[in-house]
């Protein structure tokens, strides 16, 4: 190297080198935690978490920068919820760093809601919005002290079938909601499923143990309810809650639906595989089902409306908005909510995300849906039928452990380690427990 | 003590003695003597600094806060209000905690010894010279590098009873397809066979280390002294292997007992109860039921599991040691 032709310059060089390097470090360290510490910059700047559904985050950012560019001196970045919801929301309010808006859904917002870890958006809500929600789809956000989220989108079950072995049967399909097929008849039409088929009858549409939940409706549709009027008295060991547990283990007793297709195992939609690869004739399931049978089979597929026994029910799915207690600017965040849950933005939506609205003047024709709107309108007709009891007790404080205690029970239940009867109690008990904890 | 452990312990000293012995033979303490001295006395604080912040910051004070946490019931990590030992009290009369307690020592049981011999097999297989040795070592270790979760997602379309390869390999060969994740009674069984799957190819390589700084001296001179195959490996072999064995032991446990994301995405811990154990009653007891003060209380109970085998597992080594 030249230096060394120069006394000294060599150590001389060496030392200023360790000196730039830790002013360098040191500034950029500042820098960093400057960065951090989000010093005013004159912009209030929001942030939205959702699911990782690419079309949705799209459809977030191209909402968000409309509102952004109706309010200057604003911002809105969209970010994806990662991992377990619970463990990563609890963590988030913990240190203070929970995004403004959260995509939360029924069966996990109860607990923030009560805790205070959401914002009360009464007032910052146009009052009108809550005259197009159903009564049971505003209670997911509406408590006895607030309004705690807007639901924005919904989803539910229905009954896909495989149009070679309804054919084959030679059975009609029901066109309207009071001719769904009721559950004997259902049974009879997978019995039939089944000999086609030469496998089983039907799959049902769970996701893991986490949505456990999307049985309950076969519950109330039976006359029971997971918990009583009040919303917290433990009520699954009723004649009409065990009824439908019995009617659950004969679909793996007689053989109808693959026991791999249960909440807590099969490792995905394991009801939905089956369906797509033919070996079952019929599927109760939610539209997500739609994009993966189209790629599997297309045109080979209809849908009709969701089982029924004494009464109508249907699973409850889909997404509210709520602000958190982190947000450093509640009062936009609030704002942003009522944007993005307006009529023609539920609308825009749903039509990009093939999603049902949770307002219930919209319909198939109004969102527009690029493909199958025959079908969708079904599932907006059938999610009607979701009962305003069954919201309340999915969207209440302690669902969240309720529905472990549901998932470990039913899967007990179905593989006939225990009797209807003996899980109907059982359960009631375990639920008990989390009640008055 | 092996003569891994020796080596190591071998250079420091006289790196140390060199560097005080050199400022004392220089006689009065010159200013670059001083700051050598200096620099010699810190140097080990500054190499320990940093893993000892992190240790701080993500072990220590999180262990303080946990117990803390253990004697609070809160539903967050926030304000909670103090119960005092209710926690643990409860613990005593909880029966899924009795039943994941089952459950963890019939997978640790499960889990650990399997994987620690078919390692050892194939380390003694894969330390002799054979074609493709590498590609076969690789091979083998290539499930530990995989994502837990990837694996649960693969092995749970594998044991698929409908559709999985596992069966359509059974029915094949004329065999009646088994309900490998479906019932309580294989979901656990199929549990160890994926996490042994998984964990032989560490403990082959780390017995390959072992296996290669045993002088072949000593293995040579046992068959000129007329020892079998399997006296060599019984005698011989196996003994030098001791240090290596137990820290493996206590590796393999700690892993078995960490063992949460395959379980979790290939069973969530059922059917039934049948495969929760107790790192996921943890994670179920704070994310699930939001009763952080209770799931800190069950963690200090794994810790607490977790010291008492090493304690006893560390001073069985030892007396090992002794006798040899």
């Amino acid at each position: 190297m030249p230096t060394h032709a120069v006394p000294g310059r060599g150590t001389a060089a060496r030392r200023l080198s360790r000196r730039s390097f830790l002013a360098v470090a040191g500034i950029s360290v500042a820098g960093a935690l400057a960065a951090c510490s989000g010093a005013p910059t004159g912009t209030k700047h929001l942030r939205l978490s959702s699911w990782n559904i690419p079309l949705d985050l799209e459809s977030y950012q191209a909402l968000a920068d409309e509102f952004v560019a109706a309010h200057p001196g604003t911002s809105v970045a969209v970010e994806v919820t990662t991992g377990q919801f619970h463990q990563w929301f609890i963590t988030r309010l913990a240190a203070d760093l929970a995004p403004d808006i959260i995509r939360i859904t029924p069966q996990q917002i109860g607990r923030y809601a009560a805790n205070g870890s959401l914002v009360d958006l009464t007032g910052a809500v146009p009052p009108e919005y809550q005259d197009d929600w159903s009564k049971p789809f505003w209670a997911i956000g509406a408590k006895a002290d607030g309004l705690f989220g807007v639901f924005q989108h919904t989803d539910n079950f229905i009954t896909y079938y495989d149009r070679r072995v309804i054919e084959q049967i030679g059975v009609d399909v029901p066109q309207s909601l009071d001719e769904a097929w009721r559950w004997d008849e259902f049974l009879e039409i997978a019995r039939e499923a089944q000999r086609i088929t030469g496998r089983y009858g039907f799959g049902y549409g769970w996701g893991g143990p986490e949505t456990a939940y999307r049985w309950m409706p076969l519950v109330y549709q039976n006359g029971g309810a997971f918990l009583g009027e009040d919303g917290e008295t433990p009520s699954m060991d009723t004649d009409a809650a065990v009824g439908a547990l019995d009617f659950g283990r004969r679909w793996y007793a007689d053989g109808l639906v693959s026991p791999a297709n249960m909440s807590k195992s099969g490792g995905g939609a394991v009801g939905r595989d089956l369906f797509a690869t033919g070996q079952t004739g019929l599927l109760l399931d939610n539209p997500e089902a739609i994009a993966a049978l189209d790629e599997a089979r297309p045109d080979e597929w209809g849908t009709t409306y969701m089982i029924r026994n004494e009464g109508e029910a249907s699973d409850l799915g889909g997404n509210a908005l709520a602000v958190t207690r982190s947000s450093k600017h509640p009062e936009l965040a609030a704002e942003l909510v009522a944007f993005l849950t307006s009529r023609a933005n539920v609308a825009e939506f749903c039509r990009r995300g093939n999603w049902l609205p949770a307002r219930s003047s919209l319909d198939a024709a109004d969102i527009g849906y690029e493909r199958h709107e025959a079908t969708m309108q079904q599932f907006i007709d059938q999610a009607t039928t979701i009962p305003l009891s069954m919201v309340r007790a999915q969207s209440g404080p302690y669902f969240s452990s309720l529905n472990s205690v549901f998932a470990d029970y039913l899967d007990l239940c179905f593989l006939g380690e225990l009797s209807p009867a003996e899980c109907g109690t059982q359960m009631t008990e375990a639920m008990r427990s989390v009640t008055t904890r | 003590m092996s003569p891994h452990g020796e080596t190591l312990t071998v250079p420091g000293t006289p790196a140390v003695a060199t560097a005080a012995g050199s400022a004392s033979v220089a006689g009065p303490a010159s200013a670059g003597a001083t700051t050598r001295r200096r620099r010699a006395r810190w140097a080990p604080y500054l190499f320990v600094g940093p893993a000892g912040l992190l240790f701080l910051a993500f072990s220590l004070v999180p262990i303080v806060i946990a117990v803390a946490l253990s004697f609070q019931d809160t539903a967050t990590l926030g304000e909670g209000s103090w119960v005092g030992a209710d926690n643990y009290r409860t613990m005593l009369s909880d029966p899924l905690l009795r039943t994941a307690l089952l459950n963890t020592l019939v997978f640790t049981v499960g889990t650990v010894p399997t994987a620690m011999a078919i390692g050892l097999a194939l380390a003694v297989a894969l330390n002799r010279p054979l074609p493709g040795r590498g590609l076969l070592r690789a091979l083998f270790f290539v499930p530990m590098v995989a994502a837990g979760v990837v694996v649960g997602v693969i092995m749970s379309w594998i044991f698929n009873p409908d559709y999985g390869v596992a069966n359509n390999a059974l029915r094949a060969v004329g065999l009646e397809g088994l309900p490998w994740l479906t019932s309580p009674r294989t979901a656990m069984l199929t549990l160890v066979l994926v996490v042994v799957w998984t964990r032989i190819g560490f403990c082959m390589v780390i017995y390959l280390g072992a296996l290669q700084s045993i002088p072949s001296e000593l293995r040579e001179a046992a068959a000129i002294d007329g020892a079998s195959r399997w006296q060599r490996f019984r005698r011989l072999t196996v003994p030098m292997l001791a240090p290596t064995t137990s820290i493996l032991l206590i590796l393999n446990v700690v892993f078995s007992l960490q063992a949460f994301d395959v379980i979790y995405v290939m069973t969530g811990g059922g059917p039934g109860f049948s495969t929760t154990v107790l790192i996921q009653y943890v994670f179920r007891s704070a994310f699930a039921d939001a009763r952080m003060g209770y799931a800190a209380a069950l963690g200090l109970l794994l810790v607490l599991i977790l010291l008492v085998f090493t304690l006893l597992r560390q001073r069985a080594t030892k007396k090992a040691e002794e006798l040899l």
